[in-house]
């Protein structure tokens, strides 16, 4: 390069020195990694296909994300020790090579695995919220198993081992209900209590007398938490309540989801009954269909008072939904999935949307 | 004459035409004729359709209409899954190197050619990525996973080498009037 003036060699000495000053004033940005905060009112697990995405239902703003596997059934936390369950199963070459079912464990703080316990290769790998349930103070988890004969694996998460395979053939779904009991659906128009000892060993075995009939109008294995028990639904839309007294099953007179003078309309699509404990409120998203539509997905939401079995409320929708859920705070959200992958967030109480989040592929969601 | 004492003389009477039977064989026939006629009749009780299932298959084939890569085809009417069909097999056979599982759910579907109700067996194909073509989910009969055999939304990847789902296959096992 020639300079062919003073004042041009003047220009680009200049340049060449004010850059670097000007850059010297920066501090260099170093990368760090995000805590978890305290968890807040209204958060929520939205479970996809490959992982738990943490919403905060309130601002709609993403918290953190657990890695599950692809056939993770349910996710769970219990506050107490600040950590997640999943059940979970792994295939060594992706899809094919050595299966490996394990129940992981994550901590809250960093959302990673901090230890896992190997199962028997039996899980059913459907996602269902229902096919995994904590039990005995938060020290046992129950996982349910196909294979194809049905049984639950009870593994003790505090000390991290596996204890034993419960053989429950024809029953599934897992229903935590007193201190250390489960209750669970059967084909034969049954319920079936386990009774797990404090080791988590089955102690005792009790089934009810038959209330459905499957082939008729078979019972959903969707079920969701009431006050006392579980509520259970049938295909058609008849409401039954489940509850134990010890070893005694006790289930109420069913109630039609019907009002006497409409006909048509029935429950379904994925996780699409919810329940608020203490409110007595129940969420069902209904459609309307004719028999064997059971996986069809709501183009309304149906809310119940249980107490007065009245239906209080229609929300009507744009987009049908497959899954939704009620958190149990005092204000309460309902958060909903919509069949084409969207999520949307409603006061619980007065049924107003208050925000679209994006959560592609939520099937179902857990609460904190 | 009581009931033992005729048995009696019945299985007395098997056994007398069994010995007499075998000793004038031995006398008349060399061993080898023996055996080869043995190995003919075995052969040919194999090949015999014995069990229900064999039976149904060994009946004229079903007769067929529709496109096999639509849901609407008729023996989906409880198929839940993607079509294998759409994926390199057929609808009664795996795509190259998937594993059929042995074992699976079952429905009733009515074949508007003939309109008779066909018993139709759904397995998965499994070992390989899932095949994303052709979903389908139809629901005629389904019932929830505690009642599997009627169910079809399991995982019916049970007893195969590699338990991952590929695709899904019909097949006709019988007819329901049968």
């Amino acid at each position: 390069m020639r300079f062919h003036t003073p004042l041009s060699m003047c220009v680009v000495l200049s340049f060449t020195l004010c850059i670097p000053l000007a850059s010297a004033q920066i501090t260099p940005e170093e990368i760090s990694t995000e805590t978890m905060p305290e968890p807040g009112t209204n958060w929520f697990i939205s479970k996809t296909s490959n992982g738990g995405y943490i919403f905060d239902a309130s601002t709609g703003e993403m918290q953190g994300m657990l890695s599950l596997s692809r056939r993770t059934p349910a996710v769970t936390m219990w506050n107490p020790r600040r950590e997640f369950y999943a059940a979970e199963s792994y295939i060594s070459r992706g899809v094919h090579g050595e299966r490996t079912d394990i129940v992981a464990i994550y901590d809250f703080d960093n959302l990673r695995p901090v230890a896992e316990v190997v199962i028997p290769n039996h899980m059913a790998r459907l996602s269902v919220r229902n096919h995994m349930g904590l039990m005995n103070n938060g020290r046992h988890l129950a996982v349910h198993n196909m294979n194809p004969g049905h049984s639950v694996s009870i593994v003790d998460v505090q000390d991290r081992v596996f204890i034993y395979e419960v053989s429950t053939p024809g029953c599934a779904v897992i229903m935590p209900v007193a201190e250390s009991d489960f209750l669970q659906v059967c084909g034969d128009g049954t319920l079936q209590l386990i009774q797990l000892d404090l080791s988590g060993f089955e102690q005792n075995r009790v089934r009810s007398e038959v209330f459905f009939n499957v082939i008729d109008d078979a019972v959903y294995d969707r079920t969701t938490r009431s006050a006392d028990g579980w509520f259970l639904v049938t295909h058609a839309g008849t409401i039954y309540e489940a509850s134990t007294s010890g070893a005694i099953i006790n289930i109420s007179d069913g109630w039609s989801l019907l009002p006497a003078d409409e006909e048509g309309w029935r429950p379904g699509g994925g996780e699409f009954i919810s329940a608020h404990r203490q409110l007595g409120l129940l969420f069902v998203a209904m459609h309307e269909g004719e028999v064997d539509t059971h996986h069809e997905p709501g183009t309304e939401i149906w809310v119940f008072d249980v107490d007065t079995r009245r239906r209080i409320y229609r929300i009507e929708l744009e987009t049908p939904v497959n899954s939704l859920m009620v958190t149990q705070e005092d204000k309460p959200k309902l958060i909903v999935a919509d069949k084409d992958g969207g999520t949307h967030v409603y006061d619980a109480l007065t049924f107003v949307h208050e925000r679209t989040i994006e959560t592609p592929g939520a099937s179902m969601f857990e609460d904190f | 004459m009581n009931i033992e004492r005729i048995i009696d003389r019945g299985y007395y009477w098997i056994d007398e035409n069994a010995r007499k039977t075998s000793l004038a064989l031995a006398r008349r026939l060399s061993r080898r004729h023996f055996l080869s006629r043995l190995g003919m009749i075995i052969a040919g009780a194999a090949a015999f359709p014995l069990l229900p299932v064999a039976r149904s298959f060994a009946q004229s084939s079903v007769e067929e209409v529709g496109d096999p890569q639509s849901c609407e085809y008729w023996r989906y009417c409880a198929m839940s899954g993607t079509l294998c069909s759409c994926c390199g097999g057929s609808y009664s056979s795996c795509p190259p190197g998937a594993e059929p599982s042995p074992i699976t759910w079952v429905g009733t579907c009515r074949n508007p050619v003939d309109n008779r109700n066909y018993l139709m067996s759904y397995n998965d194909c499994c070992g390989k990525s899932v095949c994303s073509r052709c979903s389908c989910h139809n629901t005629e009969g389904d019932k929830p996973v505690y009642f599997n055999s009627n169910s079809s939304t399991v995982l019916w990847c049970f007893g195969t080498e590699n338990t991952s789902y590929h695709c899904t296959v019909s097949l006709v096992l019988g007819t329901t009037d049968e």
